[in-house]
């Protein structure tokens, strides 16, 4: 860990058993926090996420729950609960993911552990959040994605609702926890002595949050926006040569300067075609001319002549070709962990005095159990050897 | 106090969605939030200037008589809650000035232009920290500042095919598709905002500021991380997978009888179970295809016929709220107006009804998140196009009506496109 990170000397207990609470707790521990991610005796939910690589460990966890230790302790029986409890009076931020009425049953609800620690940050980060009518309701990426309006405009008019694909909410959900709770470490600061408070994150919200300009579209207009009848070249991916390729075009030097590349001149030139609003009520005049001709390139050939015209363009790419990107290994996209394992990407952003790091791949389960019990619960050998007799802790 | 940001100050040049997005959550979170548009070039999201207004904008509840097409675009006033606005014109020596004078009073400045531009301009990081030596700067542009593709530009509709995410939205079988909004706007817009906060809390503890290099094809990424680590560790190139998990099963989007759509999914054996009990096919249960979740998952098109043929005779709302209390996952698949007009999003204060002077009155999608100890709240809508200009420049710098008048002759700035 840099001594110049963000967050050093900020410690933080993982409970959460949901991806969004593992990507939380990645961030917090990526800029430079102490996380100590106390699992249930089943380990971590993530674990159990398809796909899998040899040794049958899920890529998923590797993915979120790397950069932090790993205690196994039993929240099923009493002294584990206390073993967290006593944990949980040393540090800056708790991240759960549990309903109140779950955290409340183990003691464990913002209201109890102010009682052992009034700085502490607890933040609980849910479906549907913790209050009003859906809070008891299971979710998960697909209904957020449901409830948030994505789904209804994802996809084709023909075909289901579409979900975002993979984790989105639950990314999306932990990156707002994370920025959150470091406000609130930011107020805390402010006072004297240190409070702390209750940071609530909805995954749904939070979609919806990401879906504001489509609500407030609608509102305008009056009309929902509908899922495509088909997709376009102003709207997605078309066929290419070799794959598929997006040129939504904004600007009218983009269009100008596409459309002489495809040899479609007349549209370039003719000045009522440099505005989105024009082109988008006459889409039938130029739609299918211009796809004829895009669908004569390679995508990678199309993406570097427009790209030396300064032109947006985008060729789709997939995981292996991305993996393999000339621009990506510049910048230094991919990097392995300081203990060694496969190439991670990442982060979302650089940052030049408090890079994000990476320390150490995800933790096999429990494998920092007595450690973390030391560090973070100030149990002593005895004490340790106790819980781990009692199999409170593994 | 007024959320967790409150008492720092931000002078952005946001536009468009990923850095509005990032500015408006500090925004809304409790910072003091100044827009810097282009005098006669405004933010692109505010529309161009011949964009006719549509009837329903302008018959809106709460309309004003006389609208300005740059102030009523959705998506402008989407994402640009809480923030002032002012116009500078900084292609001039003048505009430039003031924009410098008031980098000492800001805390962060942000901005989404093609990597460039803030040098063309002279104000970019190395600039800025000559002015302030612990200002934070933020850059969110499509391929980040340095690397081959750097002066390339991108909007979300090419970031989403570039960044690998379009490869992974579709159904299966299909083609690959973008999101029905540019969904990387926003990704890169989460990642702006918990840069920018990393960035504060590190010039609190040290009174160091720093430059954050966002790209926005790096920020899908980052969201679609697991993927690429799968191809890294296991050399699978994932596909497409429609509203599949690639663990769990049944996990879709079912027609429902009036004509909607819900979605539902078991990810434990007790909500396999309880989702038979809703549906009264006790068969289910004992058909050894769907005995546990591995072999509903190995025999899933056929789980997927006899969900469908049952949901089909359900209506929506009514299913979605048995099958939840009784603790399977599901929910109601809503557009937006059911969105805007969802009751339990409302008493949550999520959505909230916006009024705006121009557009009218409008509920929006609120604050994303709820702090006990600071508070957050919506206290402004979109401002207009340069509506706090003669304000903030007065409050901050000292300018007066006359030194501000002759700014406005001068065109430095103003409202609406140069005339």
């Amino acid at each position: 860990m840099t001594k110049n990170a963000a967050l050093h000397g900020i410690r933080v207990i993982d409970l959460s058993t949901s991806v969004s609470g593992a990507w939380c707790a990645r961030m917090l521990a990526d800029f430079g926090a102490d996380v100590a991610m106390f699992e249930g005796a089943d380990g971590h939910p993530a674990r159990r996420l398809a796909p899998f690589d040899d040794d049958g460990n899920s890529v998923i966890a590797e993915y979120v729950l790397a950069n932090r230790r790993s205690a196994i302790v039993d929240l099923e029986l009493s002294e584990g609960i206390e073993a967290v409890r006593t944990a949980v009076a040393g540090v800056d931020v708790l991240v759960c993911s549990g309903t109140q009425r779950e955290m409340e049953a183990l003691g464990l609800d913002f209201a109890s552990l102010r009682q052992l620690n009034p700085g502490v940050v607890v933040c609980s980060i849910t479906p549907h959040g913790s209050t009003g009518t859906r809070a008891n309701h299971p979710g998960n990426d697909l209904t957020t994605a449901a409830l948030s309006g994505w789904a209804s405009i994802n996809g084709l008019a023909d075909q289901p609702p579409l979900k975002p694909s993979g984790l989105q909410s639950s990314y999306c959900a932990g990156t707002i926890a994370y920025g959150s709770i470091v406000g609130a470490l930011l107020a805390r600061r402010k006072q004297t002595p240190f409070q702390g408070q209750f940071i609530d994150v909805s995954e749904l919200e939070v979609m919806a949050s990401t879906f504001g300009p489509a609500l407030l579209t609608s509102q305008y207009q009056r009309e929902v926006q509908p899922r495509k009848a088909k997709v376009d070249m102003s709207t997605g991916p078309v066929p290419v040569k070799d794959g598929h390729f997006a040129l939504t075009i904004s600007r009218p030097q983009f269009w100008r300067d596409a459309m002489n590349v495809l040899g479609l001149d007349d549209l370039a030139e003719d000045p009522r075609w440099w505005t989105s609003w024009y082109r988008k009520e006459h889409a039938d005049e130029y739609v299918d001319r211009a796809q004829e001709k895009l669908a004569q390139w390679n995508k990678m050939d199309l993406f570097d002549t427009l790209a030396a015209l300064r032109v947006i363009a985008g060729p789709v790419l997939e995981t292996d070709e991305l993996a393999d990107n000339v621009h990506l290994e510049e910048r230094g996209f991919f990097r392995t962990p300081d203990n060694g394992g496969p190439e991670y990407p990442g982060p979302g952003f650089k940052m030049s005095a408090t890079p994000a790091d990476l320390t150490r791949s995800a933790p096999s389960p429990g494998n920092h159990t007595a450690e973390l019990l030391r560090d973070f619960a100030g149990l002593d050998k005895s004490a340790i050897d106790a819980l781990l007799a009692s199999g409170a802790a593994r | 106090m007024s959320g967790p940001f409150d008492g720092y100050r931000g002078i952005v040049l946001t536009q468009a969605w990923a850095g509005s997005y990032a500015t408006q959550l500090l925004g809304m979170l409790g910072a003091e939030i100044i827009q810097v548009e282009f005098h006669g070039r405004p933010d692109s999201w505010r529309g161009a200037y011949d964009r006719p207004i549509p009837e329903t904008v302008a018959n809106a509840p709460g309309a004003a008589e006389e609208q300005h097409t740059w102030n009523v675009n959705p998506l402008y006033n989407s994402v640009n809650l809480n923030k002032q606005c002012i116009t500078l014109d900084l292609t001039e020596p003048d505009g430039v000035d003031i924009f410098r004078r008031l980098v000492p009073l800001a805390d962060f400045v942000a901005e989404n232009f093609a990597p460039r531009v803030l040098g063309n301009l002279g104000i970019d990081y190395e600039a800025l920290r000559q002015i302030k030596s612990d200002i934070i700067v933020c850059s969110l542009s499509a391929f980040g500042n340095n690397g081959p593709w750097r002066d390339v530009p991108g909007i979300g509709g090419t970031i989403e095919p570039i960044s690998g995410m379009s490869s992974l939205l579709g159904y299966e079988g299909g083609p690959p598709l973008n999101s029905g909004q540019m969904y990387p706007d926003a990704a890169a817009g989460l990642n702006g905002f918990a840069g920018i906060v990393t960035a504060l809390m590190h010039r609190e503890m040290t009174g160091e500021g720093q430059y954050i290099d966002l790209s926005m094809q790096e920020s899908s990424l980052a969201f679609i991380g697991d993927a690429l680590l799968e191809e890294r560790i296991i050399g699978n190139v994932r596909g497409r997978l429609g509203n599949r998990h690639m663990t769990f099963a049944p996990h879709g989007i079912y027609a429902t009888a009036d004509d909607k759509w819900i979605a539902l999914a078991a990810e434990t054996e007790e909500q396999w179970t309880a989702l038979c009990g809703v549906a009264s096919r006790e068969g289910w249960r004992n058909d050894i295809r769907f005995s546990d979740n591995a072999t509903r998952k190995a025999n899933e098109d056929a789980l997927d016929a006899e969900i469908c043929a049952w949901v089909s005779g359900q209506k929506r709302d009514e299913l979605a709220k048995r099958l939840s209390d009784a603790g399977v996952i599901a929910a109601p698949v809503l557009d937006a107006h059911e969105v805007a007009g969802d009751q339990a999003l409302r008493e949550r204060g999520f959505i909230v009804d916006v009024d705006h002077p121009e557009a009218g009155t409008h509920p929006q999608s609120g604050i994303p998140v709820q702090l006990s100890g600071t508070p957050a709240a919506i206290r402004r809508h979109a401002p207009l196009q340069g509506q706090h200009t003669q304000e903030v420049l007065e409050r901050l710098l000292d300018i007066d009506e006359d030194e501000y008048m002759e700014l406005l002759n001068r065109r430095i700035t103003g409202a609406g496109p140069i005339k």
